[in-house]
Formats: structure tokens, sequence, C-alpha cells
């Protein structure tokens, strides 16, 4: 799952509109828009209301087997022009000098910069670096379910020494709108490495159906997952796997087959 | 490809920053305060990591140089290891640096001197005995050298201090500036070689077997101390054969008479690095195959073990002058 966490609708609208994002009406704590394997949050602003998002819808997907996350919205910065797409390597938070880093996982052309997160709106501009209010809340927390490989955040540039239309709402639909191709393109790799993550893990269906076949201690569960992980990766079909199984009652048995049939297929390396 | 540069602001006007930085400088940069910052957190794969790594410019701070791990070298009294880099180039699948570390990057330390420092202070507390230095613990000795310029100050500071040897461990083909110096006799270059199996299916981006020995060869031939590292020994099905033949590629170039040492031993993991490394790469044979617990590490079954080390025995001295080869010995 692609997680977009925005915090106002005006920078999420383009996002909901480029990807055909359906509103969930079953959920009130925050504005929720649903794609295929995709959603995006609206959270309010400041970095409490972004971590509070974060942690929210993570514990709704818990049955993922990989989280992405795309933090998108507007920033401040002191030269650079409107409109400007930037990947961020470096958020602070300004009010406890906490720095995080974002991991450069994925290959890009975007601009790179530092994003400074304030608890209060501000017109002071900074030479080295971006500003806005909601990044380190949500890093904060997005790391909290993901790897840092898999959590990343984008800014686009909304005010600046001479201009502020930060708080233009159609404005910063356009501002977003117009960057929505190049958004997408990161958005594409995210979701790349986040299939490869969620690839090596186990289908939660075939799990269950191997757990059902015996009673396992928890240390038999530890060593049956490194098993069923391995073989599923290998490509050895888990239907035809569990009928060979079926034929065994205990969990001991069970183990030492798929052990048996592991040490067979690592021998060739 | 590597994909952006960390640096620690200490050391941004540091000259050997200055020079990586220049020849990275088309790459984003970000300042930090102390490499940890990014090296250490929980929150990162060293799977994803590994296909875009960064690299970290940083100042080590203390430990440059520690005392070997038990175990570790060939069979002097005194064996200490330095590491001026942390995390490799290459992309082995059985390397314990993927089970150590929990980031990718490549940390690149440029206190050259404080090392060189903790080296004559190591050396100048065993005067008189032979002191071993092991590069190459942490990271490929040789990889980065155009980056680096590891052998630029360390086969000078080495070469000046009596009892002190050093040992440069690596898979790399990068010989290039030490074929500008002089030889030195207690600096020796290890290569390390696995069968063509292992090298295809575990050592991904790894120089071929055919370069390596041709880049030993070179070294030998102006005059440097060579060894042979077989280490880690991989078991597979055709493990015998395989290893028959990378033996026979070796000794078809290399004069067995003028190595300086061999060694060999079977693939072992502590188990927590085991446990890691396992958990990143569940599809990985190597981690699939029998193995045992023996006082904390995991490695063959006994009788396995036993048997792919005599072979492999058996057939280096077919090779080598019996007072060349130390075996590496990690049971308790």
């Amino acid at each position: 799952m692609l997680i977009w966490v925005c915090a106002l609708h005006c920078e999420a609208g383009p996002v909901i509109d480029y990807y055909r994002l359906k509103k969930s009406h079953e959920v009130r704590a925050f504005d929720v828009y649903h794609g295929d394997d995709m959603l995006c949050i609206v959270t309010g602003i400041g970095k409490l209301a972004s971590a509070a998002a974060c942690a929210w819808v993570a514990a709704r997907c818990e049955r993922e087997a990989a989280l992405a996350w795309i933090n998108l919205g507007v920033a401040g910065a002191a030269e650079h022009e409107l409109g400007t797409l930037f990947v961020i390597n470096k958020i602070v938070d300004a009010e406890t000098g906490q720095s995080y880093y974002p991991a450069p996982a994925v290959t890009t052309s975007l601009a790179a910069s530092a994003c400074l997160t304030l608890s209060l709106p501000s017109d002071e501009y900074r030479e080295d670096t971006l500003f806005d209010m909601e990044a380190s809340g949500f890093i904060y927390s997005a790391l909290r379910f993901s790897s840092a490989e898999l959590t990343q955040s984008l800014k686009i540039i909304s005010d600046n020494r001479r201009q502020q239309t930060g708080k233009n709402r159609q404005r910063v639909s356009e501002l977003v709108q117009a960057q929505i191709e190049s958004i997408d393109r990161q958005a594409a790799g995210l979701l790349r490495l986040k299939q490869q993550v969620a690839a090596l893990e186990i289908p939660a269906d075939s799990w269950q159906q191997l757990l059902s076949l015996a009673h396992f201690s928890q240390t038999q569960r530890n060593r049956l997952r490194v098993l069923w992980r391995y073989l599923g990766n290998r490509e050895f079909e888990s239907q035809a796997l569990l009928r060979q199984l079926a034929a065994h009652n205990t969990a001991s048995a069970i183990i030492a087959t798929l052990e048996q049939i592991s040490y067979r297929d690592s021998e060739e390396l | 490809m590597v994909s952006c540069v960390y640096i620690e602001s200490a050391v941004r006007d540091h000259p050997r920053a200055s020079q990586l930085l220049q020849r990275l400088r088309k790459l984003p940069l970000v300042e930090i305060d102390h490499y940890g910052e990014v090296f250490n957190p929980r929150a990162q794969n060293f799977r994803l990591q590994k296909q875009n790594p960064a690299i970290i410019i940083a100042h080590k701070n203390k430990g440059q140089v520690l005392a070997a791990p038990e175990g570790y070298g060939l069979g002097g009294e005194h064996n200490y290891y330095f590491s001026h880099m942390l995390n490799c180039l290459y992309d082995c699948r059985y390397c314990f640096l993927q089970g150590m570390y929990q980031s990718a990057h490549q940390v690149l330390f440029v206190n050259y001197e404080d090392f060189g420092e903790q080296i004559r202070q190591t050396a100048a507390r065993h005067a008189h005995k032979p002191v071993w230095f092991y590069s190459g613990y942490d990271c490929d000795s040789l990889a980065n050298e155009p980056m680096t310029r590891f052998t630029e100050y360390f086969i000078p500071l080495v070469k000046s201090i009596d009892n002190a040897w050093m040992e440069l461990r690596t898979k790399s083909t990068q010989v290039r500036s030490m074929l500008k110096q002089e030889p030195v006799n207690n600096i020796v270059t290890a290569f390390s070689f696995s069968d063509a199996v292992s090298h295809a299916r575990l050592e991904h981006g790894v120089p071929s077997i055919e370069k390596r020995i041709n880049a030993m060869s070179r070294l030998i031939d102006a005059g440097w101390p060579v060894g042979l590292r077989f280490d880690p020994v991989v078991y597979h099905r055709n493990y015998q054969s395989a290893f028959v033949d990378l033996l026979e590629q070796i000794f078809n170039r290399i004069d067995a008479q003028k190595l300086h040492s061999v060694s060999l031993g079977s693939f072992r993991l502590t188990r927590d690095h085991f446990r890691s490394i396992s958990r990143l790469y569940p599809e990985e044979p190597l981690f699939a195959q029998n193995m045992n617990l023996d006082n904390g590490i995991i490695s063959y079954p006994l009788d396995r073990e036993r048997e792919m080390i005599d072979f492999c025995e058996t057939q280096l001295m077919n090779h080598i002058p019996a007072q060349t080869y130390h075996p590496c010995e990690w049971h308790g």
C-alpha cells in the first residue's frame, strides 16, 4: 500500500484526481481516499496532526505486507521559484532539533533539499532550507511502520521572499497539479521498492492454511515462517506443498518435511 | 549507483573530504552532525539501500585500531584491525556486514592521521615483536581506492614502522596505486576467492575470477607479497569439482612458491548476523542449507564442514608449500 499524506485538501486534490481515488465514508477521524494499492489521507495542518494521521492509518493497514509513504505538500523557501518540486533529503524539527533522513532509494532527477518543520507559521525565510509544518511529524510516525527507503517527502514551493501563495487554496492545487507527472514518477519508483519488500512476505491465506494443519509452538512457528518464506520465494506452489503436508499430523513432522525440501533445493545454491 | 553524499559538518574543510567532494560534486550533498545519525537508525532496509547506497564522509573519533577477533589472522601473536571505511562496494551474500550494520551506505573516514597515530602507538606497545594490522575487515581494502587513496597514506606509514605488518584484504582489481609504489615486504595483499559457482550466485558486483588473478599476478611480478584467501568456502552440490577448477585456474597463472600465505575456512556467521541476513534475503539458498548452531556461530554440521575442509586442504596441498597454509580456526 502506498499512502499519500497531505495536510490540506487543496494539496491532496490533484493526487486524488490523478489516481481516481474514492472517498471512504466508513471513517470519520480523517478524510481518506482509496484506490488500487494506494490511499490518500488528509491530516490537517501541523506536525502533530500529521503524526497522528500516520499512526492511525498505519494501524488500519496492519495486514498490508509493506507500507510506502509520500508526504506531499507545499513549503516556503527564500529564493526558489514558486512551483519548484523538491524531494526532501533531511528533515529537521525546529522545536526539538531532531534530524531525520529519508533514504534516497528511488533514482530521481528531482532537486533535493533539506526541510525545517516549524510549529507555527513563519515568514522568516532561510537560505539553505525549505520550511513547512508537517514533515517532521510525518516522518517521526511513518518510520515506526516502514523503513526510511519507503518514506519520502515531496515539497512544492508556494512561498518565497517575493511571492506568497500558500494561503490561496486554488493556487496551491494548481502548483501541485503542474507537477503531477513528476510526482507520479516518484510514486512509481517508490511503489516498485514497496513491491520488492511485499513480495518477500508470506501471503496471509497460505500461512493460515499452514497453521491449521497442526498445533505449532511459538518456536516452531518461527522456524515454519523461515521455511515457508524460503519455499514461497523459490516459487514452490503453496497449494501443492499444503497437500503434501496434509499427510503429516504433527508440527515436528511438518517442519522436518519442509526442511528436507529446503535442504534439497538449496544444494544447487 | 551512488545516490547522494552525506558529510559531517566538522570535516567539510578537511583536505581529504574536499577531494572526495570534488569527485562526487554531481551528487546531492547533505550535511550531518555525526555519521551515526544516518548510519545507525533501525528503520532502514539494507537490501533496498544496497541498490543505491550513499557515501558518508566522516571522522572516526575513537577506536581507530581494535584487537582482532579471536582466530582472525595468520597465527601471529599480536593482531589488530582497522577500518578506514565501513561497508563494501560489493554485495556478497555471505558477508557478515549485511547483518552487522543497519545501513548499506558506505562510510569513508578521512582522518587517516589519527589511524596512523594509533597504529604507531599499538606497534610501539609490542616493540621488537611482529604486530599485524588487518585492513579489510569492515570493508574491502582496495575496492574504493580511486576515491579513498588508502594505499597512498597507509603503505608508507606501515613501511616506516619496523615491527608492523599489514594485510590488505580484497576482491578488487584496484592495484594501480600499489604498482606505482615500491613493494614493501611487510604488506601483504590478500585476494579472496570463491569457486565459480559461488562467485556467480553469491558475489554480486565482484570482478571476475580471471580479472582478479590478473591483478594478483601483476602485484607478484612487481615484487609485492600476495596471499590467497578461500574463506568462506560455501557448500553446493558441485563444490568439489568447482574448487579443483578454481585452483587450476589460479595456479596456471600464479607461482605458488611466491605466495606469502594461503588460508581456508568454511561459511559461518554469528547467530545474530545469520538471522538478520536471512530475514533480508529469505529466498537465498545459502541460508536454507542445513546448518548447526555451535557456540553462538551458525555453520555447516560438523561432519559436512570436516569433509569440505579436508577435501579443500588436500587439493590445496597439491599446489602450495605446507608452511604457507593457515587454516581459519574458529571452533572454541
